[in-house]
């Protein structure tokens, strides 16, 4: 990287560009700084920018086929106004900017710098200059340089790896004028993070509507879903009404969808084109989307491992075992019933208040009558004899919401009690429960009072008015919760939403936070748990965190990835609840921790546990998971550091494959000379470990307390191959490199591997994949030492050449200053491989190690040690890599074609008679 | 089975500075003058088996052969405190112990006549190496003995062991005083052809240079004969230092000089070494860092060798190795190269890839240096050649124009040196034996 910004700089000439790299590499910065950044440099040096093209990762930006790409650079850069200014809507905009051009398509001269304003603030300060290229496909490209930091870099690689996938998933042929790389483009520009606005959401919302042909289905389908208090459901719209802009993709989605409906044996509806269609196929457009799509499959496919208990059959059979009102039951009618309007209107009133007192208990009375539900989580109608006195069924009518909230909440309340819905419907139905028997009290209260006959319509109405506010309550949350079919932290998530939304009404978030203080018991006990001792004890799968049994902890020392790390333990976000949402990851992280001290046998135990109570200030629990979190993170780290000694472990490890041990591998390479030459078929691994085995006494490495966890390996593949396969995976080049395996004729040189035996819970940070890393980085190391070796070996037969005379010697300088250059070559190289990238990426590891504090820091600078070390040494790159293999196959050949050439003039030397005193032979002359 | 090494002491100034040696590298091992191991020495990540290995009872014995013609020098190391360190049979004393009088032809055929018995002790000392990576010299040019008998088990030892590599550090006298060996152009001469075509590596240690800096550095009048050892046993140790303790590079003595000798003829190095003090001098201590440390070592009065600067200026560096000591950040090292690199501080030859390399290495954990960075250059410069003119010069006053084989050897040796400085170097060879043959 150093070498590279050095370039750079050289190239650039200016003194203020590094200043502004630096800046950009802390990754802090916002975009809209990183694009003054941009301007200023290209304004700096407006002449050269075309040729830095090739030299710095400039992206190019096409104008015409990506519209809402730039949208949304612009709308970064000029925050004030959201409007688009690419798009129709805001055309007359462009008349009001002075005089500068809004993009390259309004400049028609040809290839040039021009000085542009594509955003709508208009004012001088906003424009800037930029490369203007017309492509021969007369199509305008705006050329923007992005100098940005290789964190990006890494992260683009990904990416590409996730729309191939993806496009693959989507059967987008390779053929199709949508590449990958087109999108893989897009998704760059876009990983800022969606703004997701009211204002934004509903104008995306409008402009879908527009383009559709069903805009009211849509609507309706929008409402419905945000009813269902979904997630993501903003960036979803968002993203919908920029493919609405996207000619291409519209259509490849199209074809898409008509396939596959096909295959489904449906014809696809004319109104539904992609829209019906969209939300699945579309929402896996994003990167982030697309992966907790898969999580969700992933966990589909275990989560009917969970086991539920049977509900008994007779709960089923005996309808009246439910508080609510029970219709369709055919009772003998009561013959004695007189139609109401015959009678007096005192006598009306008892009677009616008589029913009222019934209905509030779920039972029918004579002359109110409950409706059959027309669906299932419908509110209760009823109906009124129609004979009653106007006014008093009137006053009758206000009562029947009372009736029909009870009927919802006791319904509510007898269905979220079966096993299936989770401990926390459970929780929340039991306190509803006992809001049901105070509000069976107050109902007995009436009825006293009703006998005694000290009950009037009025009175009623007057008694009941708190009453009715908190079943109207209960009952609209039963109805949110129903509607939203929400289990576990969704539910906790709308109580939570519900109670700071009553704020100011005092009473009545007491209630919410009553409700949702109980609901919360279960699933707070679940999360002591399982931050206090790292125990998953979750029978329903409500908690955010999920456990992933298949993939074991064995693996580690197996699979060529970290899946266990980070999918062992996987946070499913829609069961989080909103107010841990800030702490999830804190959450999952102490339970981690602890959960890795548990497997080494040990039992952790959070000495501070506190019982966790909700509160609507967040501050309580926050501080409880912090300090949980702090005391696992710590607990793991002492046991990886001091007991496990992880630190001096990774210097092991960098002795043997970073050669920081030299004296050991020239000894093991004296050793091993012959065997290495030999085919990888003949060697004996056995013989090679004893010789190791000698080599590590012998040296001094002898004084590393983990010199026997070294093993030797043997692999099948080259360097090279193995590189490639690895650096070619899912692009297109990947079968190019496909060697057969049975033409390859490794020498022991090429094959040999040092490994290492790591042990659980080290395994966790030296996993294969880290170890997998050293061994590239070692084997690249071991050959260029193998080379330098052969270089010395030629040197040492040259020192006979003194002897000659000038005359004879001259035929050898040229290869004495081919040797010479080779070895200064190979030399210098390793000394920056071995100097200038690992010991200095080395010592930055090592500071950060200092300051760690948790392991999943450890882990992220263990790998970003790895990854600069490949980087810089050059492995990342094949053409690099190529050219340097090539160089050295070149050193190779020349030594052994000297050697050859020595072993055949020194026979000849041999046979002159020159073995006497050489004082002698100057008496002579 | 390291990479041994085995010393060979000669005569009486390779005695003294062989003596100096093996103290600075038992000090550095943490090894008693009695061979036994200090007990705050004992955690061993540095390699003792290069220069030492373990008799019976656990003890090191240097892979030293001391060998002299007169009994004084070797008498006093006997007398010691480190007279038990070496293998007593390692000791070899002349039998009648008259010395060669400072005559090179009298060394040189009085260890013709000793052949069997020095070759006996070289032979153990080899047989008892596993995986011998060659031989280091000791002596001085200008005695009868350093030189004489030098000369011959150079020859020997070329033809015994060939693929050995044989590394000396040479002595070259005073020319600034006048000698009290008359005939010692004579010795220098002729030991100059041996080292020339039987030596792999020759470290020039020039006692005009010695003098100067001791007197100029260190501040010493009269400088003793062990103040200038000390000098030449830091170089010596320091040289030595990426073999004991081993780090990514250079842990090879093939691999050090390898890259400092890119044809076999030019292999005289000069060597430079900053900061230098004395055991005396706590004086000033200095601020060191690895910038000023390289820059230092640039400087010649630094050099360890006098050659006249300016005279000729187009005189070059063939190839410079600095070693550097202490605690060094990578990064610092680099920005040292280029900030040198920039202002052109050294010169190269122009027909080859060359540059500084640099070998970061450890210090011995068991003496504590007042500075924090120290640094020895073995360079390969092309001004040595004026070295071996003033050898000429002196040797033509002595005997005037007398076709001699040897001095045409130095004298084509010059040659070689001053075409080194010239691009067309490659093609030198090719002319200069088609112009001999023009001649004959």
């Amino acid at each position: 990287m150093n070498n590279l910004n050095e370039q750079i700089l050289n190239l650039a000439e200016a003194e203020d560009i590094e200043s502004e790299i630096l800046d950009s590499d802390d990754n802090c910065i916002t975009l809209k700084t990183k694009i003054r950044h941009i301007r200023n440099f290209i304004q700096d040096t407006p002449t050269t920018s075309k040729t830095r093209q090739s030299e710095t990762s400039s992206q190019i930006l096409n104008v015409d086929s990506h519209p809402f790409v730039s949208a949304n650079l612009t709308e970064n850069s000029c925050t004030q106004s959201s409007q688009n200014p690419f798009s129709q809507a805001s055309n007359t905009v462009s008349t009001n900017i002075n005089s500068f051009t809004k993009d390259c398509e309004d400049v028609s001269d040809g290839n040039g710098t021009y000085r542009i304003n594509p955003s709508s603030c208009s004012g001088p300060s906003n424009d800037f200059n930029v490369y203007c290229e017309v492509g021969s496909d007369d199509r305008y490209w705006t050329v923007i340089q992005f100098l940005q930091e290789k964190e990006v870099k890494m992260s683009e690689f990904k990416l590409h790896h996730h729309v191939s996938e993806l496009m693959n998933l989507l059967r987008v042929r390779s053929t199709d004028t949508v590449g990958a790389e087109v999108y893989t483009e897009m998704l760059q520009k876009n990983t800022t993070p969606y703004i997701t606005t009211q204002v934004s959401a509903h104008q995306a919302k409008r402009k879908i509507a527009e383009s559709s042909t069903t805009p009211i289905e849509f609507l309706a389908k929008y409402d419905e879903l945000k009813g269902k208090n979904m997630r993501d459901l903003d960036p979803l719209v968002l993203l919908l009404s920029q493919l609405t802009e996207e000619e291409q993709t519209k259509k490849i989605l199209e074809k898409q969808a008509k396939t596959k409906a096909d295959e489904a044996g449906m014809t696809l509806l004319q109104h539904g084109k992609i829209f019906s269609q969209l939300p699945a196929p579309g929402a896996k457009i994003t990167n982030q989307e697309f992966t907790e799509l898969k999580d969700m499959l992933l966990k589909e496919s275990k989560s009917v491992a969970v086991n539920i208990p049977p509900q008994p059959e007779w709960l089923f059979q005996r309808p009246s075992l439910t508080l609510d009102f029970i219709v369709g039951v055919d009772e003998p009618i009561d013959q004695n019933i007189v139609p109401l309007g015959s009678l007096p209107l005192p006598m009306q009133e008892q009677a009616i208040i008589e029913d009222l007192l019934k209905c509030m208990e779920g039972i029918e009375g004579k002359y109110i009558l409950a409706r059959a539900l027309t669906e299932r989580y419908a509110p209760k109608e009823f109906m009124i004899d129609e004979s009653l006195d106007p006014s008093v069924q009137e006053l009758v009518r206000r009562f029947l919401p009372l009736c029909s909230n009870y009927s919802t909440v006791v319904r509510f309340i007898e269905e979220k009690s079966a096993f299936e819905y989770g401990l926390v419907n459970h929780a929340l139905s039991a306190s509803m429960r006992t809001l049901i028997k105070d509000y069976m009290v107050l109902v007995a209260q009436l009825e006293q009072q009703y006998r005694n006959g000290n009950l009037t319509l009025q009175k009623f109405w007057f008694y009941i008015q708190p009453t009715m506010r908190t079943l109207d309550i209960l009952a609209s949350i039963a109805n949110s919760i129903n509607r939203g079919e929400c289990i576990g932290g969704a539910v906790l998530s709308l109580l939570h939403e519900k109670t700071s939304g009553l704020i100011g009404d005092a009473k009545c978030q007491e209630l919410c936070l009553f409700l949702t203080q109980s609901a919360c018991v279960p699933y707070f006990e679940i999360l002591e748990k399982w931050i206090y001792k790292g125990i998953i004890k979750d029978p329903y799968s409500e908690f955010l965190v999920e456990e992933n049994e298949t993939i074991q902890k064995e693996k580690l020392q197996e699979d060529y990835n970290d899946a266990y790390w980070d999918q062992h333990y996987t946070i499913c976000r829609e069961r989080i609840p909103v107010f841990l949402e800030q702490v999830a990851d804190k959450i999952l992280n102490t339970g981690k921790y602890l959960n890795v001290i548990r497997l080494c046998g040990r039992d952790p135990k959070f000495p501070y546990a506190v019982e966790m109570v909700y509160t609507l200030k967040e501050r309580k629990y926050y501080d409880q998971i912090e300090k949980a979190y702090s005391y696992a993170s710590k607990l793991l780290l002492d046991l990886l550091m001091k007991e496990k000694e992880l630190n001096s472990r990774i210097k092991s490890i960098k002795h043997y494959f970073l050669l920081d041990k030299g004296d050991f591998l020239v000894q093991f390479m004296d050793m091993t000379e012959e065997e290495m030459k030999q085919d990888i078929d003949n060697i004996m691994p056995s013989r090679l470990e004893s010789l190791l085995e000698l080599a590590l006494r012998t040296s001094t490495a002898n004084v590393d307390p983990f010199k026997d966890d070294l093993k030797v390996e043997l692999l099948p593949y080259d360097l090279i191959t193995q590189l490639f396969q690895i650096l070619t995976i899912d692009t297109k080049q990947e079968k190019d490199y496909r060697v057969d395996p049975t033409d390859l004729h490794l020498s022991g040189l090429e094959a040999f591997s040092f490994d290492y035996v790591v042990k659980w819970p080290v395994s966790l940070v030296l996993n294969r994949k880290a170890l997998t890393r050293y061994q590239m980085l070692f084997r690249h190391l071991f050959y260029c030492k193998h080379v330098e070796r052969q270089l010395c070996s030629v040197w040492i037969g040259n020192k006979a050449a003194k002897m000659y005379s000038l005359h004879s010697c001259k035929w050898y300088s040229a290869a004495f200053a081919l040797r010479q250059k080779m070895l200064n070559f190979v030399q210098n190289f390793e000394y920056y491989m071995l100097f200038e990238v690992i010991e200095y990426n080395w010592h930055v590891f090592q500071s950060n190690m200092d300051s760690v504090s948790n392991i999943d820091n450890v882990l992220d600078y263990h790998s970003d040690f790895l990854d600069n070390c490949l980087k810089d040494c050059m492995l990342t790159n094949p053409d690099l890599l190529k050219t340097v293999h090539k160089l050295m196959m070149v050193c190779v050949t020349f030594s052994n074609f000297i050697q050859r050439l020595s072993s055949s003039t020194s026979v000849e030397v041999e046979t002159k008679p020159t073995r006497e005193s050489s004082l002698q032979a100057t008496k002579k002359d | 089975m390291p990479r041994e090494i085995i010393t060979l002491q000669l005569g009486q100034c390779g005695n003294q500075i062989g003596m100096e040696f093996w103290k600075q590298l038992c000090s550095e091992h943490g090894i008693s003058p009695e061979g036994i191991l200090e007990d705050f020495a004992t955690e061993g990540t540095d390699r003792k088996d290069v220069f030492f290995y373990q008799a019976d009872d656990e003890h090191y014995i240097p892979r030293a052969v001391l060998l002299d013609l007169e009994p004084r020098v070797i008498n006093s190391i006997m007398n010691s405190p480190y007279a038990n360190l070496y293998n007593p049979e390692n000791v070899y004393l002349s039998k009648h112990g008259g010395g060669a009088g400072n005559n090179w032809a009298s060394g040189y055929t009085q260890a013709e006549k000793l052949y069997e018995e020095i070759f006996d002790i070289i032979d153990r000392e080899a047989d008892g190496s596993d995986s011998l990576e060659g031989f280091v010299l000791c002596h001085s040019i200008a005695g009868g003995t350093g030189s004489g008998m030098g000369s011959y088990l150079l020859e020997r030892l070329n033809d015994r062991f060939p693929k050995k590599l044989i590394q000396t550090y040479s002595v070259f006298p005073n020319l600034d005083e006048i000698s009290d060996v008359v005939v010692q152009p004579y010795n220098s001469l002729l030991t100059l052809k041996r080292l020339t075509q039987n030596a792999d590596c020759v470290v020039v240690l020039d006692n005009t240079a010695l003098h100067r800096i001791a007197a100029d550095r260190l501040h010493i009048d009269t400088p003793s004969f062990a103040q200038i050892n000390q000098l030449v046993s830091t170089v010596m140790s320091t040289s030595t230092t990426t073999l004991r303790y081993p780090g990514y590079m250079n842990n090879d003595l093939i691999g050090l000089i390898a890259s400092l000798i890119p044809t076999p003829r030019l292999h005289y190095l000069m060597t430079g070494y900053t900061p230098l003090t004395t055991a005396a001098q706590v004086a000033s201590v200095r601020k060191t860092t690895v910038l000023d440390v390289m820059r230092r070592l640039l400087q010649p009065k630094n050099m360890m060798v006098s050659t006249p600067v300016h005279r000729q200026a187009n005189h070059c560096y063939i190839s410079i190795l600095n070693i550097i000591q202490g605690e060094v950040d990578p990064t610092q090292v680099h920005k040292s190269l280029q900030r040198i690199r920039e202002r052109k501080l050294a010169q190269f030859i122009p027909w080859g890839p060359a540059s500084i390399q640099v070998a970061l290495s450890r210090k011995s954990p068991y003496i504590q240096t007042a500075n924090r960075v120290s640094g020895l250059m073995l360079a390969n410069h092309t001004s040595i050649s004026s070295l071996f003119e003033r050898t000429l010069n002196q040797f033509d006053k002595l005997r005037k124009r007398e076709a001699f084989m040897d001095q045409e050897v130095i004298q084509q040796l010059v040659d070689e040196y001053q075409a080194a400085t010239k691009p067309d170097y490659l093609a030198w060879g090719t002319q200069q034996a088609s112009g001999s043959v023009d001649r004959i």
